[in-house]
């Protein structure tokens, strides 16, 4: 284990950043003592915050360790200053107790706090249901769709009626799959003028209503993933002040850029839900402001670089985020949010959606942290990125902050 | 004398008037080149150009194809069904295997958005979009012009009427940008269902869903190729519905301007978009629109490969 000492730091204390001061840190524990032979690191004034939680991890494995392994995904873990995460694999779906337990093996020995979502259908084909109480019993903290919802208002009435013994959250992408079509990108002037084909806001608050209304009628929690408009948040607000238990995040990209940036055809920008329009980001920043989105999540989706370097509306969706999420927005975050909001949307609201364990920074206790100096741009280079794969609409831009390291589970990481 | 400011040719967005005026006044003289009894010139000799062609394409790949030997280029024919395509290959290995062969300029046709500009990006040919999915097919869009021009002078302050499916339509979107550009009132009309949902980028032209509003004082009509798969999409009914109410007719056409142009991209369904009464007018001026293809398509390869206009 690693023993560090970081000078000249701000640590979160009790609700905000403290005072330059220096932080003792020995087998992932904040000490008060001084301590020898240690990794010293000069902070210049850095940010020391509670490390994050991960919203919409897929690390593609075990099926496509081609694209990205688990240790890949760790190592971007580290180096984004993420503690934790919420696991749902698009590519295996966890729809019985075998696979739980094998997923739960592997993640055991990661150090990283891994919370699973199973899947509330077999291989996520919402044909029929898989044994959600069983997987419920063995540890898994949700159900979800895999992003790929294709059930029948029946079917979903049918697995919300039943998951419901189980106490668990549901995790829905609300998308119509048949108002979407062959569509990549937002059903606007970008799409009209590219003339592509476009996806319209009522794939998404079609889909939103039926959740919403299913939920209030069963009475059962869910988590909306990735919302991207300000109609969906106004169902969301409206369902709640009916008494529904319904959490929301917004994906990191959606809130760093708008359709606009599909001129360049940068197929890094192929995303599923798509950008849309420059109004909607806008009513996505003004949901976090007022509190209807509870989280921001970073929908880590590895994408090999021979599928991204095609033309856009072949590209395979899909964006990794991990390295950048924090650096990319930590200062727009807290200019709209404040320092203590921008730490519940990125740290502890995820963790509380996921069943995890939340991170608390005191003296004396164990801590994961991450290491940000919010005044220094720094650039998306490749070799920051973990595994073989690039698929970041930030490769190679600059942003606006820069992660000086980790210090996760007792591990420092450099970065 | 003059060049191009652009390097490739994706699309009519964002073109100067002087590149178009430069193209159209070449192409002008490749017209009188054409009308010769020997009709070539040597001005691309030496250069070697690819035609690119992923999607099926009868006329616009003779039309280049043409334009390339009239300007003495050697030319290689690439299509999908003759490919390593077929074998798995992807776009960018494709283009990098053709690249090695120390080609020159590429003409490329493509189902994608944006494929020209993503060849540009990954090579150091120079690219000309022969038509990418719904979003440009400049060179239709310079001919139509050029066509115009040859019969009304100017394009400046000229009306002109744009029908059918302009969604779906990459000589549409070529069509409004550049004629605007150049100073035309454009008119689109389609059925609801055919036509652009979001009007943003669209405020220089007008919308109308009455084709006889439409074409209403019309120096030109232009008639778009219905597609029959649109009726399994369900975007329309039938046929017979779209000829009743969007068709270009006697009847309709009486709105226009009397002397007014008709034209169309073909290849024509006959008494669907256009009656075939109106397509065999004097009116009509469709296959002066296949003749003129070549010529922007010369002008085209000609000024992008560095030659200027008044050589």
């Amino acid at each position: 284990m690693n023993k560090v000492i970081l000078k000249n730091v701000r640590p979160f204390v009790q609700g905000s950043f403290q005072p330059l001061t220096t932080m003792n840190l020995v087998d992932g524990r904040w000490v008060g003592e001084s301590i020898e032979g240690a990794i010293e690191i000069e902070g210049n004034g850095a940010l020391a915050l509670p490390a994050l939680f991960a919203l919409g991890l897929d690390f593609q494995e075990p099926l496509r360790d081609d694209i990205y392994t688990f240790q890949n995904g760790y190592t971007a873990m580290r180096r984004g200053g993420f503690y934790g995460g919420l696991y749902e694999s698009s590519a295996n779906p966890i729809d019985d107790v075998q696979k739980l337990s094998a997923i739960q093996q592997v993640f055991s020995k990661s150090g990283f706090q891994l919370s699973i979502l199973g899947s509330f259908s077999k291989s996520y084909k919402c044909e029929q249901l898989a044994e959600m109480l069983e997987l419920a019993s063995c540890g898994v903290s949700g159900f979800g769709d895999g992003n790929h919802l294709n059930a029948t208002t029946r079917f979903l009435r049918l697995a919300m009626e039943y998951g419901a013994m189980s106490s668990k959250r549901f995790f829905f992408l609300p998308l119509d799959l048949s108002l979407r079509s062959a569509g990549c990108v937002h059903e606007g002037d970008v799409a009209d003028v590219l003339g592509m084909k476009g996806i319209p806001r009522i794939a998404e608050t079609i889909v939103v209503h039926t959740i919403l209304e299913t939920a209030l009628f069963l009475k059962v929690p869910i988590h909306l993933k990735q919302i991207t408009c300000a109609e969906s948040l106004n169902l969301i607000e409206q369902a709640r002040a009916r008494g529904l238990d319904v959490t929301c995040d917004v994906g990191l990209y959606h809130l760093l850029f708008d359709d606009h940036v599909l001129f360049d055809l940068d197929s890094h920008f192929n995303l599923i839900p798509p950008l849309r329009s420059p109004q909607d980001k806008q009513a996505l920043w003004d949901g976090l402001k007022r509190g209807v989105v509870d989280a921001i999540s970073c929908n880590h989706t590895p994408v090999l670089r021979q599928e991204k370097e095609v033309n856009f509306e072949d590209a395979v969706a899909g964006a990794i985020s991990l390295e950048v999420a924090l650096p990319a927005i930590w200062s727009t975050l807290v200019d709209h949010v404040g320092e203590r909001r921008a730490l519940d949307l990125l740290s502890f609201n995820p963790a509380k959606i996921a069943c995890a364990g939340l991170q608390k920074m005191e003296k004396r206790s164990n801590i994961d942290l991450v290491l940000l100096d919010p005044r220094e741009p720094s650039v998306v280079s490749p070799k920051i990125l973990s595994g073989a794969v690039q698929n970041t609409p930030l490769l190679n831009n600059q942003i606006p902050s820069a992660i000086k390291g980790s210090y996760i589970q007792g591990l420092w990481t450099q970065v | 004398m003059s060049t191009l400011q652009i390097k490739h040719l994706f699309g009519l967005r964002g073109v100067s008037q002087s590149d178009i005026r430069t193209i159209l006044d070449t192409a002008m003289d490749f017209r009188q080149v054409l009308e010769r009894p020997v009709k070539k010139v040597p001005s691309l000799r030496g250069v070697t150009v690819v035609n690119l062609f992923f999607e099926n394409s009868t006329r616009t790949r003779t039309s280049f194809e043409l334009a390339e030997k009239r300007l003495s280029a050697d030319t290689i024919n690439f299509t999908t069904s003759n490919s390593s395509v077929k074998k798995g290959e992807t776009l960018l290995d494709t283009l990098r295997n053709i690249e090695a062969m120390k080609i020159d300029l590429v003409v490329v046709r493509h189902k994608g958005t944006g494929v020209p500009k993503f060849l540009a990006d990954h090579s150091k040919a120079i690219i000309v979009n022969a038509g990418d999915g719904a979003h440009e097919h400049p060179t239709q869009a310079l001919l139509d012009m050029l066509t115009i021009e040859q019969h009304l002078g100017s394009l400046k302050n000229k009306r002109i009427a744009i029908i059918g499916d302009i969604r779906h339509s990459r000589v549409a979107r070529s069509n409004l940008w550049g004629l605007t550009t150049m100073g035309a009132h454009v008119t689109l009309c389609a059925p609801s269902t055919l036509a652009p949902r979001n009007r943003e980028f669209f405020n220089s032209v007008h919308f109308e869903q009455d084709v006889r509003k439409a074409v209403h004082e019309a120096d030109a009509v232009i008639a778009l190729r219905l597609q029959k798969e649109r009726m399994d999409d369900s975007l329309l009914p039938s046929m017979r519905e779209y000829r009743n109410f969007f068709g270009i007719t006697r009847d309709v056409l009486e709105q226009a301007s009397p002397s007014a142009l008709i034209m169309h991209p073909g290849p024509i369904n006959r008494g669907v978009e256009l009656d075939s009464e109106m397509a065999d007018s004097d009116q009509s001026v469709i296959l002066e629109q296949v003749t003129n293809g070549v010529a922007v398509r010369m002008a085209v390869l000609f000024l992008l490969s560095g030659g200027r206009a008044s050589e």
